[in-house]
């Protein structure tokens, strides 16, 4: 048999030069508009360090009615650098949403969904979605005053659909009312159900942007010049990983300095809490919420609220279909939609807090 | 490059500089975690158990109390003196018991035998029994860890 390395022998088995190679060759245009690249790998650190905090708590968190609430105690007094952890955990949530909004509406406004992309940007909607399901089931493990009285508005929305109303909010909390049997079921979702969908779908996501390459904006397509670009390794890839020390620096000064804390426990009969709110990732829509009458012309306006709420997450995720003319004039009011869906977000989140 | 009169390279240099930055963030990362990983041992400072429910008449008598998560034993020497154990077999962390017909201590996992006094006589237990010091006051029996008694 003639001698190979090692190397050589792992590579007739597993074939990974191919990946190798591609990475080598990559390379990623070089444009005004590069530094929105960055706010997709930022998700990734974010959701890494959710991974890792997640299975950290998960040694000491305890999904029951009369355990959950002490068992975070514990983790916050009694574990060494339980607090830090916990509240890196939270914070790390915090910036990955943020930056789920700040990537989608980037590209968004790019246009970077424009043929062939238009499945990567519906798998990003769908990724959107699990995103907010994390971050929903997650506030209620505590089981703190907050968390309680948050899962009981957030369940009974859908409540409010024509027909399967009742039905989705039986199954969200698994009975008729908030109950431990909720925290369970949450458990469940959160770190089984939410993490294996969600690295389903990041995985099909990821392929496709390897497979069309990175998008670029509209305007440098027009010039009809070849774009200057950066190899992804090293070049690229040192600038992003600059990027993510400063995140990583501001997600550690941000959960030493404003760390997490802990409520009242929860108590299933108890009046809510006086300025109960939910994340700030909600607030729009519960400032949206809280403007609709009760009723319009005799349907209930909580009905027509979420219906229309609907309406704009069908057309959010068929954007790509309908846009369908992106340099044309139907695509300019596209991209104006896009900014005013942020003015309107940003008002409506600061209504609600002032 | 390479100045004439250098050790090492440029390269290296700097490779060593990232390097050597790299593993320090990473230890001050990891060493949190490890930390987080292990809980805090929790054996308790002392236990205070009710005199009137550990009376132990005669000689030889006992009883069993939860030393943290571990059982204990209370014993009644001959002399009328009480003596605590952690009941843990020191082999493989069994629990023992107290044969008092024998006068031994017995773990049933491995057939380690103690004496009365927690010594280990036979079998494969390597070390004796831990010994917990007793102090009665009135009405309440505490148990100490050995040599913390004030």
């Amino acid at each position: 048999m003639p001698k190979q390395s090692f190397r050589e022998w792992l590579e007739t088995r597993l074939g990974w030069g191919q990946i190798v190679n591609f990475l080598q060759k990559k390379e990623v245009p070089r444009h005004k508009h590069t530094l929105w690249y960055y706010t997709g790998s930022a998700i990734l650190i974010f959701l890494v360090i959710q991974i890792i905090t997640g299975f950290m708590l998960l040694l000491y968190y305890k999904p029951t009615l009369e355990k959950a609430y002490q068992s975070v105690t514990q983790i916050m007094t009694e574990v060494s650098y339980g607090w830090v952890i916990r509240s890196l955990h939270h914070w790390s949530a915090t910036l990955m949403i943020a930056f789920v909004f700040i990537h989608l509406l980037s590209l968004w406004i790019l246009k970077a969904y424009r043929p062939p992309r238009e499945l990567t940007w519906m798998s990003g909607v769908i990724l959107l979605f699990l995103t907010l399901a994390f971050g929903f089931t997650g506030y209620l493990l505590p089981w703190d005053e907050l968390s309680l009285a948050a899962t009981k508005v957030g369940t009974e929305i859908p409540s409010t659909i024509p027909l399967i109303g009742r039905w989705v909010t039986q199954l969200l909390r698994g009975g008729a009312d908030v109950t431990g049997d909720t925290l369970t079921r949450f458990f469940g979702l959160h770190v089984s159900i939410l993490p294996l969908s969600l690295i389903l779908v990041l995985g099909f996501h990821l392929y496709l942007i390897q497979k069309h390459g990175m998008s670029v904006p509209l305007r440098e397509e027009k010039q009809n010049r070849p774009l200057p670009s950066y190899p992804f390794w090293p070049n690229f890839l040192l600038r992003e990983s600059v990027f993510w020390l400063i995140l990583l620096g501001s997600l550690i000064t941000l959960s030493l300095f404003l760390p997490r804390g802990l409520g009242q426990p929860a108590d299933l009969m108890a009046p809510a809490p006086v300025g109960v709110r939910p994340e700030w990732y909600f607030l729009f829509l519960f400032q949206t919420l809280k403007l609709f009458p009760a009723t319009i012309l005799g349907i209930p306006g909580d009905t027509i609220a979420i219906l229309l709420v609907m309406v704009a997450v069908g057309l959010f995720f068929f954007l790509p279909l309908l846009d369908t003319d992106p340099a044309g004039r139907k695509g300019k009011v596209i991209t104006w939609a896009a900014v005013a869906f942020i003015v309107y977000a940003v008002v409506m989140s600061l209504w609600s807090v002032l | 490059m390479k100045l004439k009169d250098s050790l090492f390279t440029r390269r290296k240099f700097l490779n060593t500089l990232i390097g050597g930055w790299l593993t320090a963030l990473g230890a001050t990362i990891i060493q949190p975690v490890i930390k987080f990983i292990f809980p805090p041992y929790r054996e308790p400072e002392e236990v205070i158990l009710p005199a009137a429910d550990y009376e132990l008449p005669g000689p030889n008598s006992f009883k069993t109390f939860p030393w943290g998560s571990k059982p204990g034993i209370l014993k009644r020497n001959d002399d009328g003196s009480l003596t605590a154990f952690v009941a843990v077999c020191t082999h493989l962390d069994c629990n023992v018991t107290y044969l008092p017909e024998q006068r031994k201590f017995y773990c049933a996992c491995h057939d380690g035998w103690y004496d009365e006094n927690g010594i280990n006589i036979a079998g494969p237990p390597p070390r004796p029994l831990r010994r917990l010091d007793v102090i009665v006051e009135g009405e309440k029996i505490i148990i100490r860890r050995k040599g913390e008694s004030a």
